[in-house]
C-alpha cells in the first residue's frame, strides 16, 4: 500500500515515475528472454556427458532469469496502466508473463535444491517456460508494431495457414495502352496516391474509403459520390472539379491536388458508367482520351533509354572524329550518344553518313546546324531510328528532303531553325508521333502551316517567329 | 628528381592517372584505393580504358542543359521593386518598421521608414506573373521563366556573398561554380576554354576569385574576356611574320616539356602547356567569335544595338557574344554588369535613379538574348540564371535607398528543362523574409548540376583529405521548378 501511494497508482493518469519506468519494460523484457532461453539450453545440454559441467551454473542463470523476469513483470504492469493497448491481448499477455516468471521460479527451486522429479517432470517444466517465453513475446510485438506485422510479408502459403488472406499483388506495369485495366491500371492509381491517405479503411475521413471499388461504390456519410453516367451529380467529381479555394475542394489541407489529365480521365470514366475493370481500349476513347492515358501512363516517353547499348566500335569514333564529328556520351554507365558536327572546321563527308549509320543504336541526340547538310543527306539521316533530338538548323533543306525523316519515331525535338522547308511539314509532321518541340522561325514555313500543324497537335509546341 | 616530390603536393594528374591504368587489373584495383578518377563524372575505370579517346566522358545521367548562361545582376537587386510585389508597402509607406517587424541589423544600420515601390506592377504572359516597370522587356518572356522569390544567402555584404554565389563558400579560394562544370564536363570546342566570363565592365566586390579554380586544376578557371575591340590582350600576335611566333612557341613548348619530364607531371606545368597551347588557337577562333558580321539587322536589333543607352548597346553585344559562345559549345557562360552612371545594383540611395540606369542597360539585351535563343532552338539545351547575391531591404535606407538583405530575394531561372511561368517561394507581407519553400545557394547550385545532367553529390574533388563539392554537405535539387 505504502508503494501503491508513493507511486500513485491507483489514480487515473499514472505518474510520470511510473510511465518512466514502464517505458523500460521493452528493453529489460529482453534480459529474462535471454536468460531463460540460456537455461533451458543449458538443462537440455548437460544430458549429454560432455556439457555436464554446466550443470553446477544452470541455478545461477534460472536465478537470473527470475530476478528479470521479475522487473520485466513490473515494469510492464506500469506501462500497461497508460491504456495505450488493445485490452484483450493485454490480458493474455500480462498473465502468460506472470506465468513465465512463476514457472521459472519453480525451475529455480529445482535447480536450486536438486529435486527429482518423476516422469521427465523437470524437462516438461523447462519445455513449458520455454514456450511461455515464445508466446508472451508473440503478444507483446504484436501490441507494439500490430496484429499483422509479423506476417505481413510472409509468403502466401503461411498466410493461409494463420488464416489471413492473401498478400495483394502489385500490378504489373503497363507497357502498351491495349492492356491497361480501366479501373486497377488507372482510376485506382490515381485514387491511392491523392485520396488514400485520408480515405482509407483505417482511417475513414467522411466515412468514406477509397482503396478499393466496392467502397468507393458505397459513398461516404452524405451519400453517394460516384454516379455511374452523371458527372453533375457525382460528388467525387464535384468537389475535384471546384476552384481550389472552396471549402469542398479535394484534396484538402495543402495536399496537391489531381492534374487536369486526372480529373479528366475520372471525368470520362464516370461517364462511361464507372466500370470496375475491363481494358480501357475496349471503351473506345477518343484520340484525346488515349494521348491523356498515354501521358500517365508515361507511354509517351521514350522507353529504350532505360535499356543498356554496346560501346561503339572505337574505329567508327575515331574516323567521324578525324573528319570532324564531336562525340559525347550522355550517361553515366551506358554508352547513348550525342553526334555533333557544328563545330567541324572540315566540310561534310557523304560516307560519314554510312559510318553514323553504324552507331545508330547509340546515337540519340544529332546537331547538325551550318553543315551544308542536303536533302539527299536526310536520306541516311531518316535510318537513325533512336535520334530524339536533331538539329538540322541553317541547312538548305527542303520539304524533298523532309520525307525522308518519317521514321524516326522517337524524335522529340526537330530544329528546323533557318531552313527551306514548307508544305512538306504538314505532311511529315503528323507522323512523328513522339515529337514535342518544333523550330520553323525563319523557315519557308507559312502561319498558315504552322496554325494547322498546331491545331491537329495541341502538344506540340512550335516555335515560330 | 626525388627531391622535387618532398616539396610538391601532387594529385595524380589525368594523364599520369591514365598512365598507371594501362597496367591492367592490378592498377584497376589501384585506382580504387583512389576512388574519384580526375576526369570527374566517377566513371568506372574501366570504360575508360575500352573508349576510345574521342569519346568525351559525359554526365552521370542524361542532361536537360548542355550550358549555362549566368547572368550576375552584381549588387543585389531590390526584390520587392522587381518581382515580388508587395501591396502593404505601399499601404504603409513612411511607417515605422521596427513598429512592424523585427529588423535585423543592416550593413550601414541607417534604418529608415517603410519604402513603397517607385515602380507599379504589371501581369504578363499566360501565366499572369507580376513583373514590375523595371523590366518591360523580360516581362514579355514570363512564360518562359521560373521565378524563386525565396532565394536566400548567408552573408549580408558583397565580397563574401559574392564568394557564396560564386563558389558555394564564403570565404576565398574555392573552385567557382563554372570550374566545377568543366571539370564534371568537359568542354566540346578545343579552341576556346570551357568556362568564360565576359566582362561588361564591372568586376564583382571579390575580384576575379569569384571565377579562379581554386584546388581544381588551373586549366578549369574561367576565360575573362573584355567587352569592345580587343577582348583579349595580345589576343593578336605581334610577330610581324606567322612563321616566327610558331617556332617561338614551338621551343616554349619544347623547354616545358622537358621541365615536366624532369619533375613529373604536375597540375602547374601541364595546365599551363595546356594554356599556351589554347591561348595559340585562341588567336584565330576568338576574333572570328567577336565579330558580328554574320549577324542580321533584326537580330541586333533584337538586342538592343539600336539603343540610345550605350550601356544598352554594350550589354546587349555581351548577351550576343554569349548566344555565340553557346553555339560554339562553351559550358559556361557568365555575364557581369555593365558599369553605368551609377553605382552596380547596389543601391544604398538614389534607389529610383539607380535601379532605372541599371535596368535599362540589361532588361532588353536579356529579352533579346531569350527570345533569340528560343527561336533558334538553343533555350532548350541552355539555361540561363539571372541573380543577384541578395536582395534588398523592404524599408529605406535613409530616405531612397535600400539596404542589403540576405534573407530574401528574387531570382530566376529560364530554359533547358525548366518548368516556364512557375512562381516558386514566398515571403511575407514586406517582402522581408522567406516564409515558404527557402532557396539557399547550395539548392541554386544543385539544380544547376542536375540540369547539366551530374549528380552533385557525386561529382567530387579530393583535396585537404576530404572529397569535396561545390556543395558541400548541402543543397537540394529544386523539383518543382523542373518541367
Amino acid at each position: 500500500m505504502g508503494l501503491s501511494v508513493l507511486l500513485n497508482i491507483d489514480s487515473d493518469a499514472p505518474s510520470d515515475i511510473i510511465m518512466f519506468f514502464g517505458r523500460i519494460h521493452p528493453l529489460v523484457v529482453h534480459l529474462p528472454i535471454g536468460f531463460l532461453l540460456l537455461a533451458g539450453l543449458a538443462e537440455i545440454s548437460t544430458k549429454w556427458t560432455k556439457f555436464q559441467p554446466v550443470k553446477a551454473f544452470t541455478q545461477y542463470l534460472w536465478g537470473l532469469g527470475v530476478i528479470s523476469a521479475f522487473f520485466a513483470v513490473l515494469f510492464g504492469y506500469f506501462l500497461s496502466l497508460s491504456g495505450d493497448y488493445n485490452e484483450d491481448t493485454l490480458f493474455w499477455h500480462k498473465w502468460s508473463g506472470v506465468a513465465v516468471l512463476l514457472f521459472s521460479l519453480g525451475c529455480y527451486y529445482i535447480s536450486k535444491k536438486q529435486i527429482r522429479i518423476p516422469f521427465y517432470g523437470k524437462s516438461i517444466l523447462v519445455t513449458i517456460v520455454v514456450f511461455t517465453i515464445f508466446y508472451t513475446g508473440h503478444l507483446g510485438g504484436s501490441l507494439t508494431h500490430g496484429s499483422t506485422y509479423l506476417l505481413e510479408y510472409a509468403p502466401n502459403p503461411i498466410r493461409q495457414l494463420a488464416g489471413l488472406p492473401k498478400k495483394t499483388m502489385p500490378r504489373k506495369k503497363v507497357t502498351v495502352l491495349d492492356s491497361a485495366d480501366v479501373y486497377l491500371d488507372l482510376i485506382s492509381p490515381i485514387m491511392n496516391n491523392r485520396c488514400a491517405s485520408c480515405h482509407n479503411s483505417d482511417k475513414k475521413k467522411g466515412d468514406l474509403d477509397l482503396t478499393n471499388f466496392s467502397n468507393l461504390m458505397k459513398g461516404g456519410e452524405n451519400g453517394d459520390v460516384i454516379i455511374p453516367g452523371d458527372i453533375n451529380s457525382s460528388d467525387l467529381f464535384r468537389r475535384i472539379t471546384l476552384p481550389a479555394n472552396h471549402d469542398d475542394f479535394m484534396p484538402t489541407e495543402g495536399k496537391r491536388p489531381l492534374t487536369d489529365d486526372e480529373v479528366a480521365l475520372i471525368g470520362w470514366w464516370i461517364k462511361m458508367n464507372a466500370p470496375s475493370s475491363g481494358y480501357f481500349t475496349a471503351l473506345n476513347p477518343d484520340k484525346e482520351m488515349a494521348d491523356n492515358v498515354n501521358r500517365q501512363l508515361g507511354l509517351d516517353k521514350n522507353n529504350f533509354l532505360r535499356e543498356t547499348v554496346q560501346p561503339p566500335k572505337k574505329e567508327i569514333i575515331d574516323s567521324l572524329s578525324n573528319q570532324g564529328f564531336i562525340f559525347n556520351l550522355l550517361m553515366k554507365d551506358n554508352y547513348f550518344l550525342e553526334a555533333n558536327f557544328s563545330l567541324s572546321e572540315k566540310d561534310l563527308a557523304m560516307d560519314s553518313f554510312e559510318s553514323l549509320l553504324q552507331i545508330k543504336d547509340q546515337l540519340i541526340w544529332l546537331n547538325m546546324s551550318n553543315s551544308n547538310v542536303t536533302d539527299e543527306n536526310l536520306e541516311k539521316i531518316g535510318q537513325l531510328e533512336n535520334l530524339i533530338k536533331l538539329n538540322l538548323s541553317g541547312n538548305k533543306i527542303s520539304d524533298k528532303g523532309l520525307i525522308h525523316l518519317e521514321k524516326l519515331q522517337s524524335l522529340e525535338s526537330l530544329n528546323l531553325f533557318s531552313t527551306e522547308v514548307s508544305h512538306g511539314l504538314l505532311e511529315i509532321i503528323p507522323k512523328l508521333t513522339h515529337l514535342k518541340r518544333l523550330y520553323l522561325s525563319n523557315s519557308n514555313a507559312t502561319n498558315e502551316i504552322v496554325s494547322q500543324l498546331q491545331s491537329e497537335h495541341k502538344n506540340l509546341k512550335i516555335i515560330f517567329d | 628528381m626525388s627531391k622535387y616530390h618532398n616539396f610538391m603536393q601532387k594529385p595524380l594528374s589525368r594523364r599520369e592517372m591514365l598512365d598507371i591504368c594501362k597496367g591492367g587489373f592490378g592498377s584497376l584495383a589501384f585506382m580504387s584505393l583512389f576512388g574519384v578518377l580526375p576526369t570527374a563524372c566517377g566513371r568506372s575505370g574501366k570504360s575508360i580504358l575500352d573508349a576510345s579517346s574521342n569519346l568525351n566522358l559525359g554526365p552521370h545521367y542524361l542532361p536537360k542543359a548542355k550550358n549555362i548562361i549566368f547572368l550576375y545582376m552584381d549588387g543585389g537587386v531590390s526584390q520587392v521593386d522587381s518581382f515580388d510585389p508587395k501591396p502593404r508597402l505601399t499601404k504603409e509607406n513612411g511607417q515605422d518598421p521596427r513598429k512592424k517587424f523585427k529588423v535585423d541589423a543592416t550593413q550601414f544600420d541607417n534604418v529608415g521608414k517603410i519604402l513603397k515601390s517607385p515602380w507599379a506592377f504589371k501581369q504578363y504572359g499566360d501565366c499572369g506573373m507580376p513583373v514590375s516597370e523595371l523590366f518591360p522587356h523580360i516581362a514579355t518572356c514570363v512564360d518562359d521563366i521560373a521565378l524563386i522569390r525565396s532565394m536566400t544567402s548567408q552573408f549580408p555584404e558583397h565580397t563574401n556573398a559574392n564568394y557564396f554565389l560564386h563558389t558555394g563558400s564564403g570565404l576565398q579560394g574555392r573552385p567557382s561554380m563554372g570550374s566545377w562544370m568543366t571539370y564534371g564536363l568537359g568542354s566540346e570546342n578545343k579552341n576556346i576554354p570551357g568556362y568564360v566570363v565576359l566582362d561588361g565592365g564591372l568586376i564583382p566586390p571579390g575580384g576575379l576569385d569569384n571565377f579562379k579554380n581554386g584546388f581544381l586544376p588551373a586549366s578549369y578557371q574561367a576565360s575573362i574576356l573584355r567587352a569592345g575591340d580587343h577582348p583579349i590582350a595580345n589576343i593578336k600576335p605581334k610577330e610581324k611574320i606567322q612563321n616566327l611566333q610558331e617556332q617561338k612557341l614551338g621551343f616554349i613548348n619544347q623547354l616545358d616539356k622537358q621541365q615536366l619530364a624532369e619533375i613529373g607531371k604536375v597540375d602547374a606545368v601541364e595546365s599551363a602547356i595546356s594554356n599556351y597551347e589554347l591561348a595559340y588557337k585562341m588567336q584565330s577562333s576568338i576574333p572570328e567569335l567577336t565579330e558580328f558580321k554574320a549577324e542580321t539587322k533584326a537580330t541586333k536589333k533584337l538586342y538592343g544595338f539600336e539603343s540610345d543607352d550605350p550601356h544598352t548597346r554594350g550589354y546587349a553585344a555581351q548577351c550576343l557574344l554569349a548566344r555565340r559562345l553557346v553555339e560554339r559549345g562553351v559550358r559556361f557562360i557568365e555575364l557581369t554588369c555593365p558599369k553605368v552612371s551609377a553605382d552596380r545594383w547596389d543601391q544604398h540611395g538614389n534607389l529610383k535613379d539607380g535601379h532605372e540606369r541599371n535596368a535599362h542597360a540589361v532588361d532588353q539585351p536579356i529579352a533579346g538574348l531569350l527570345k533569340d535563343l528560343k527561336s533558334r532552338g538553343l533555350l532548350e539545351e541552355t539555361l540561363v540564371v539571372w541573380t543577384g547575391e541578395f536582395g534588398r531591404t523592404p524599408f529605406a535606407q535613409g530616405t531612397n535607398g535600400r539596404d542589403h538583405n540576405p534573407s530574401a530575394g528574387s531570382m530566376w531561372m529560364a530554359g533547358a528543362g525548366i518548368k516556364g511561368g512557375t512562381i516558386f517561394g514566398r515571403t511575407d507581407d514586406y517582402g522581408y523574409r522567406v516564409i515558404e519553400n527557402e532557396v539557399t545557394v547550395h539548392d541554386i547550385h544543385a539544380t544547376m548540376m542536375h540540369l547539366m545532367g551530374i549528380n552533385h553529390e557525386h561529382l567530387t574533388f579530393r583535396f585537404g583529405g576530404r572529397d569535396m563539392r561545390l556543395t558541400d554537405v548541402h543543397g537540394h535539387i529544386i523539383k518543382d521548378i523542373l518541367a
